[in-house]
């Protein structure tokens, strides 16, 4: 027989764990809070078990040894012989980190097992062995001198790819097998023409003599579990005299009797290492889609070659529809390809109950979690990089803006705060918003400590928007006393500068007793953006719609100069900076007369300038090419496109246009 | 229940042509294997030649099982025209071998 190299499905494996372990998670969380749904047992089971079975199938013989005590340990809870409580969704929770950590060591080809697991483990396989049990299974610790199994297959061990013919085989290589009773089970077919050889109806009663232990056993029928009956119980005899002579320590005795009480801190930090550059799932309605728009583009293009064929002038109504039709189609194919790259926002919002509850208990705050708008679609890229910002948010709202449940009490609040999640699309933007209902920002707090930064001047008048803009100074630490949640080095500077590298904004509105919202503002996608061409000189510069207010002439009397030597113009009822597009990019022969150009008029988190251009030519889609690849990165570029005549035309990166103006402004 | 079956098998001399199991007698090949052997059903007395059998898996035997206990529920009968090791190697290891009633393994 051909043999199979299973490296190449290892990547798959780890992305399946992955994802096995978040479902863990979810469910182990939701037991925390007090739901006493059964099927969530079985969830977290089903998660261990595949895992389990994948890294025994691929050699990964750490991984394998640890999910089965822990999953030995579930099997209990499952067979309800063991009590959830908190104690063991810690211990389940501080595994899965574990188990996190083995599989990001084993994608990168180190050794999956470290001291944390090792003392892990063996924590669980003491409280697996230790359980107050039956004596059947008090029994199993002690190997038997035989075992008496019931093992009736479920209809479907066949289609696993098992065969009892193997499992007999194997147990064979432990002990004597006597075969007590061979039968054919209730769901076989009474008419024999209408039996699926594929499907099993064979039930044994099976002895097997020897002293051997329960773990081997258990290993043997490990790949049959969910496929089959199974009941194992040691030889009578056996039984009564494992009980009650004492535990004789025989090195097939379980590991737990040998070990030392494990560390606390066996949890092992993860995360860390994601490997890049992965695959993608993509749902089968997504590419149902793609092929139709290919078949419909391919009928366009059949249409447009007949046309050019036999072409006469009388043709040209037909062969303009055939390019707007083709135009269409490219725009939907478009469309299609692009939202192939779009996943649920769900996937970040997951990691953030277990964040929480970990917060919760370290700080002694009691926060109620919400989530809104999970399957809110966002580019893969983005939804990579969003985690980390939104994850030092929420950190920040639970650290400094959720008060201590006395405080709370004290202010006629309920003791419990409630931190939002919320995701939604607006216009072609993403609004992700974070809302708690704490304390708020602290005006006093956050003004005293940017004099004493010396980010602004103690006379300055502020607003309260103003005084809010500056925790996103760069310098400017919220942690009045660094917890060691805050403080590691990562500023709302960072989280902000963060957002723009991914083409977003975020701000924050607050009041004073009634909470924080932070909102993170993004692009659908960083790959492709609709934008207006202008020409300035003999360059053409685009600029994102999106920022787009409006565009206008201007009378040469319009403008005004400014003290500091800038330009400002009125525009409903306010002044904003003109930048020259001419002068902040250094191009030669370009429109200088304001009355002769276009001012455009751009807005990026909240502010707003009128950026000078030469002339408007149109609006066109453009496909984002890095300059910072391809060149370097320039201020207040963002990338570069190719446009219709096959020029390259720069992108203007509007928040990097405003923050020089602003500093125009300010000069 | 043996007893009956004993009886069966004395009346059994009236096979025709026997069903040969293949080489390869495992679940992918079991389709064809099962219509013929549905189709050999009514007669009432099925010869299978086991003789050529070099693997075979636990659903081969289950159908040769479920044949038997057809063939029981009719009166009908089953025959042997022979054995392969393989075969008999693997019933017995599945405590089949009597059901089925397999004899030593020889060439046909």
């Amino acid at each position: 027989m051909a043999t199979v190299d299973l490296s190449q499905f290892h990547q798959t494996f780890f992305e399946e764990s992955h994802e096995g372990l978040d479902a863990m998670e979810a469910a182990l969380l939701a037991l925390d809070s007090g739901s006493t749904d059964h099927e969530l047992v079985h969830t977290i089971f089903r998660a261990a078990h595949s895992i389990k079975g994948g890294a025994a199938t691929f050699g990964f013989a750490d991984m394998a040894a640890f999910t089965h005590v822990a999953e030995s340990l579930l099997e209990e809870v499952r067979s309800e012989r063991r009590a959830v409580d908190a104690g063991l969704i810690d211990l389940l929770l501080r595994s899965l980190d574990c188990l996190r950590g083995m599989l990001d060591r084993t994608s990168r080809g180190q050794p999956a097992a470290d001291a944390g697991s090792e003392a892990l483990r063996a924590e669980l396989a003491q409280l697996v062995a230790g359980a107050p049990a039956p004596a059947a299974v008090q029994a199993s610790a002690a190997p038997a001198t035989g075992w008496a199994i019931r093992f009736v297959a479920l209809p479907h061990l066949l289609q696993t790819g098992n065969d009892p013919l193997r499992v007999f085989n194997e147990l064979q290589t432990l002990g004597r097998l006597e075969v007590l009773r061979a039968f054919v089970t209730e769901s076989a077919p009474a008419d024999f023409a209408a039996l699926d050889p594929g499907q099993c109806h064979l039930g044994w009663e099976l002895r097997l003599h020897g002293a051997v232990a329960r773990a081997d056993l258990d290993a043997v029928f490990d790949w049959l579990d969910g496929d089959c009956e199974l009941a194992i119980a040691p030889l009578a005899a056996a039984a009564t005299e494992a009980v009650v002579a004492t535990p004789v320590p025989v090195a097939a005795a379980t590991p737990a009797a040998e070990t030392p009480a494990p560390a606390r801190e066996a949890t092992v930090a993860s995360g860390a290492g994601h490997t890049d550059g992965g695959s993608i799932r993509v749902g089968i309605d997504k590419v149902d889609a793609l092929i139709d728009m290919m078949g419909e583009l391919v009928i366009t293009q059949s249409m447009l070659s007949d046309i050019g064929e036999h072409f006469d002038l009388s043709q040209l109504e037909r062969l303009r529809e055939g390019l707007a039709q083709l135009e269409r189609n490219t725009r939907e194919l478009q469309d299609s390809v692009m939202r192939i790259r779009m996943l649920p926002i769900g996937s970040v919002f997951n990691r953030f109950p277990r964040l929480v509850r970990d917060l919760e208990r370290k700080l002694g705050k009691q926060v109620r979690l919400e989530l809104h708008g999970e399957h809110t679609e966002l580019d893969k890229t983005v939804l990579e990089k969003i985690g980390d910002p939104m994850v030092h948010l929420v950190r920040n709202a639970i650290d400094h803006g959720l008060e201590m449940p006395e405080q709370r009490r004290a202010a006629g609040k309920s003791e419990t705060g409630t931190l939002t999640l919320d995701a939604h699309h607006e216009g072609s933007n993403i609004i992700v918003r974070i809302s708690d209902d704490g304390a708020g920002l602290s005006h006093e707090r956050i003004r005293a400590k940017a004099v004493e930064r010396g980010l602004v001047s103690a006379t300055q008048p502020l607003s309260d928007d103003e005084v809010a803009e500056l925790i996103f100074q760069p310098g400017f630490s919220t942690a009045a006393q660094a917890t060691d949640l805050s403080g590691r080095g990562v500023g709302m500077d960072v989280v902000r500068r963060n957002v723009r590298d991914l083409g977003g904004s975020v701000g924050v509105k607050s009041v004073a007793g009634q909470g924080s919202v932070f909102t993170i503002a993004l692009p659908l996608t960083l790959a492709i953006i609709d934008g207006l061409v202008t020409t300035v000189g003999a360059e053409r510069y685009i600029v994102p719609l999106i920022s787009i207010v409006e565009s206008l002439r201007l009378p040469a009397d319009a403008v005004r100069r400014t003290a500091g030597g800038g330009e400002v113009f009125r525009f409903r009822d306010e002044y904003l900076p003109v930048i020259r597009l001419h002068h902040a990019f250094g191009c030669a022969d370009a429109v200088t007369a304001i009355e002769r150009g276009i001012v455009v008029v751009v807005e990026d988190g909240g502010q707003r300038v009128g950026l000078l251009v030469d002339e408007l030519v149109g609006q066109q889609q453009a496909v984002i090419k890095s300059l910072e690849k391809h060149y370097q990165q320039v201020q207040g570029v963002s990338g570069a496109t190719i446009v219709s005549d096959g020029s390259v035309a720069l992108i203007v990166d509007v928040g990097g246009v405003v923050r020089l103006g602003r500093r125009g402004k300010a000069a | 229940m043996a007893g009956k079956r004993a009886a069966k098998r004395d009346g059994e001399q009236a096979a025709g042509e026997a069903v040969v199991l293949p080489p390869d007698c495992r679940m992918a090949t079991l389709a064809a294997l099962h219509t013929e052997l549905v189709a050999a059903l009514p007669g009432g007395a099925v010869e299978l030649d086991g003789s050529q059998v070099e693997r075979v898996d636990t659903a081969a035997l289950q159908l040769l099982v479920l044949l038997r206990r057809a063939l029981d529920g009719r009166g009908g009968t089953l025959a042997w025209r022979g054995s392969s090791a393989a075969l008999n190697d693997a019933a017995g290891l599945l405590g089949l071998a009597k059901i089925l009633e397999l004899p030593a393994a020889r060439p046909a």
